[in-house]
């Protein structure tokens, strides 16, 4: 073949001359046709990239153009310098290159979810001065005293005081600095809870003092608390969530205006899937530092029991408002460190949650006097009231032991 | 002369004078008619999730560098597969500017996360530096979009014009703000008389025949509309909590289910408002456009857009995003059915726009900010 039919534009008016298209020997190009006769070198004209059923056009030097359908000759008699994309362009209609760019980009985005934005996050999370995260938090209590009815605690002073020392025990025990701090609140609006705020603040609410069984189990939930300052879960957590939104951005694009609910619902899910991780992370965090203390990791499991109790009486809002998920396997795998606990520490078997020396030992409450002999000189005492949960025993009457 | 011709007869293209569309003005004016210059959108998902794929993929491969050269050819496909009056558009741009941008635009980001981190004073330092460049990013965008650009061989224009942008773009939120956003809808009409009036083709400027109080009409409604539905979600609420209170279930908190359904049934409505919104918004604009006397006229219906919206979020939940080239084509399609020119002639007789009516010192700066900036 050596001639088609086009479409021609001047590119001085937008008038439209349907003409011939047509090349000689010498590689020159002649239009002609509705009032137009042409003849150019067929080097100094330009055709557009073949891109899927689109027309193409051929430009000349001085603006005028050809606007013609695609078909396969063209490319030979305009060859393109471009060789990017013809190579797009052959990609673009091979079944083979569509399959395995599905497969890229599917593989891409996942592993960007479960490695690239948790790796990044928490490259650039690392690179964050603890001052400016203290500086952050205080932000943040701040806010929460004002709008989520965070009021002042009503602890007794002597509790809170002794809340105060155990809680600079676990900090202890865990090895971390002692900048971190204790803030007691009351909170009816979210009940018992605890939070870590960034830079190192750990909020309770005395709603949770009042539902833990045992001191231990304070020291659990602070345990994990502090496991989640020591790994900085809420800095890493914010920065992972905009890098996220960033990505669901980028792969909805300009889809519709809705794209605000295509960016959020994956960046919803995506956010729980992280704090699981984070969940996860501080309570093995919790499980070791109650370890270093010598006491059993299955105080944590007391402590979320507590928890979940308190929350079914509360109300059901209060669940769905939780980030702590899936608790069921959290307090198994704290069981089963406590158990593992248990066989490396056979002494403890008394400071364990649930233990009741009256049943187990005979040690009861009303004949104590009589297995003081058996069981110790002058300790005795002490250890059943507080191995009976703390339930009856005053606050301060245990020592602290071990 | 060889009668052997590629492509068949160019298909959609008028091949010849015929029907109304090629009526000549006449030289003595009795008022010409009006033809109905249709537009229309050939592209097909099958093809463009193809191209779509195959981009991305690179773009990847390429660490995000190639994604530029994928923009030109996105906007190459959805430009050739619109025409007017069986003409296709054509976009001209090279990758080079696109990619600049887009540099810039991931430093500014990166710079932004990085601050937010250090230092409030840093991140409102950049907040503002963003601020103060929008109106002028804006106007480089339009003008890089109109340049690139072109129906009929000819290319479009937009005149920048800072100080304007400026005003209607940044000066103009002060007394929005101040008015709680009373001010807004009238702000809207400024902002889209700029951009309209600015852009220019076949040597004609756009000019813009809506005053810009009338934009309070669809924002009025819409504002109505979402009070109501407040109220309605807050009666529900206060209903339901009184209804669980006398039931003597206790603490006057309803089941999680109702309540949800009630959050999602406010969602719902809110985005059923924003579309119709949208659409509403979209028909003002482009119905009072014209182009040397020549007229656009959308007709996007509320519930058509509603539907084509809910389906495509769906989709591209559900498929992890592989259909939001299904969705995007769905879109355009509706969008270039629902225009429209409204001519008196057959648009042949359109110019150049001739170089001595574009402000020279603007077209010097286009070759050093030839910059396109936009998601």
């Amino acid at each position: 073949m050596n001639a088609f039919s086009a479409h021609y534009f001047d590119g001085i008016t937008s008038r439209m001359h349907a003409v011939t298209v047509s090349r000689d020997g010498a590689g020159s190009v002649r239009v002609s046709g509705d009032g137009i006769e042409r003849l150019a070198p067929a080097a100094d004209l330009r055709l557009s990239p073949r891109l899927g059923r689109t027309p193409r056009t051929i430009a000349f030097t001085d603006g005028a153009r050809l606007l013609v359908s695609d078909h396969p000759l063209l490319d030979d008699w305009f060859p393109s310098e471009d060789r990017l994309l013809r190579l797009v362009d052959r990609l673009e209609r091979h079944a083979h290159a569509v399959a395995a760019s599905i497969a890229l980009c599917v593989a891409a985005l996942v592993a960007a979810v479960v490695w690239g934005i948790p790796w990044a996050a928490d490259r650039i999370a690392g690179q964050v001065p603890l001052a400016v995260e203290a500086k952050l938090g205080e932000g943040v209590l701040g806010q929460l005293d004002k709008y989520f009815g965070f009021e002042p605690s009503t602890l007794a002073a002597e509790r809170e005081a002794e809340l105060r020392s155990r809680f600079a025990r676990v900090v202890a025990a865990a090895a971390m600095a002692d900048t971190h701090r204790l803030e007691f609140r009351s909170a009816e609006e979210i009940g018992a809870n605890a939070l870590a705020l960034p830079g190192g603040t750990i909020v309770v609410t005395d709603q949770l003092v009042d539902v833990l069984s045992d001191d231990r189990a304070f020291d659990a939930i602070v345990a994990h608390e502090l496991g989640h300052q020591r790994h900085r879960h809420a800095l890493r957590q914010t920065l992972r969530s905009s890098f996220v939104i960033v990505l669901a951005a980028f792969f909805a694009g300009d889809v519709s205006a809705a794209s605000s609910v295509v960016v959020g619902v994956p960046t919803f899910l995506l956010q729980s899937h992280y704090s699981r991780g984070f969940e996860e992370e501080s309570d093995r965090h919790a499980f070791d530092t109650l370890e270093a203390m010598g006491e059993s990791p299955a105080w944590f499991a007391e402590a979320m029991r507590g928890l979940n109790e308190a929350h079914e009486d509360y109300g059901e809002e209060v669940k769905y408002l939780s980030t702590h998920p899936s608790s069921t396997a959290r307090i198994e795998a704290a069981e089963a460190a406590g158990a593992a606990f248990l066989e490396r520490h056979p002494e403890k078997f008394r400071d364990v949650p649930g233990y009741d020396a009256c049943e187990e030992e005979g040690i009861c409450e009303d004949d104590e006097y009589e297995d003081e002999e058996e069981d110790c000189d002058d300790c005795a005492e002490a250890e059943v009231d507080c191995a009976d949960d703390g339930v009856d025993a005053e606050p301060g009457d245990c020592p602290i032991e071990t | 002369m060889h009668e052997d011709v590629i492509g068949a007869p160019a298909p959609p293209l008028p091949p010849a004078a015929g029907d109304a569309q090629h009526w000549w003005p006449a030289p003595s004016p009795p008022p010409a008619p009006l033809v109905e210059h249709r537009f229309s959108f050939h592209g097909d998902a099958r093809e463009y999730f193809r191209i779509w794929i195959v981009n991305l993929a690179l773009g990847i491969l390429t660490l995000g560098i190639y994604s530029a050269w994928a923009k030109v050819r996105t906007q190459r496909y959805f430009h050739g597969n619109t025409r007017l009056a069986g003409v296709p558009f054509e976009f001209l741009a090279k990758p080079w500017p696109i990619l600049k941008g887009r540099l810039i635009a991931v430093t500014l980001f990166v710079a932004y996360v990085l601050a937010s981190q250090f230092s409030l004073a840093w991140q409102f330092a950049l907040i503002g530096v963003v601020l103060l460049a929008t109106p002028w990013l804006l106007v480089r965008g339009l003008a890089f979009r109109a340049r690139y650009s072109a129906w009929r061989g000819l290319v479009f224009r937009f005149i920048p014009d800072y100080g304007e942008a400026y005003i209607r773009y940044l000066l103009l939120l002060i007394p929005t703000v101040l008015t709680l956003g009373m001010l807004y809808p009238w702000v809207q009409g400024q902002q889209k008389r700029f951009i309209v009036e600015h852009h220019r083709y076949g040597g004609h400027g756009f000019r813009f025949l809506v005053s810009s109080g009338r934009f309070y009409i669809p924002y009025l409604i819409a504002w109505g509309v979402m009070t109501a539905l407040i109220f309605v979600f807050f009666f529900a609420v206060a209903a339901l909590a009184a209804a669980s209170a006398l039931s003597g279930k206790g603490n006057g908190t309803p089941p999680v289910w109702i309540m949800m359904t009630i959050v999602g049934g406010f969602y719902a409505g809110y985005f059923v408002i924003f579309v119709f919104l949208q659409a509403a918004l979209l028909n003002l604009v482009y119905n009072h456009v014209d182009i040397g006397g020549r007229r656009l006229r959308s007709t996007l219906k509320g519930h058509r857009l509603l539907a084509i919206y809910a389906l495509n979020t769906l989709a591209v939940l559900a498929s992890a995003g592989l259909l939001i080239p299904w969705a995007k084509i769905r879109l355009a399609r509706y969008r270039a059915e629902s225009l429209s020119l409204l001519a008196a002639d057959d648009l042949e007789g359109l110019v150049a726009e001739r170089a001595g009516e574009i402000d020279a010192t603007a077209a010097e700066v286009d070759g050093l900010f030839d910059i396109d900036i936009g998601l």
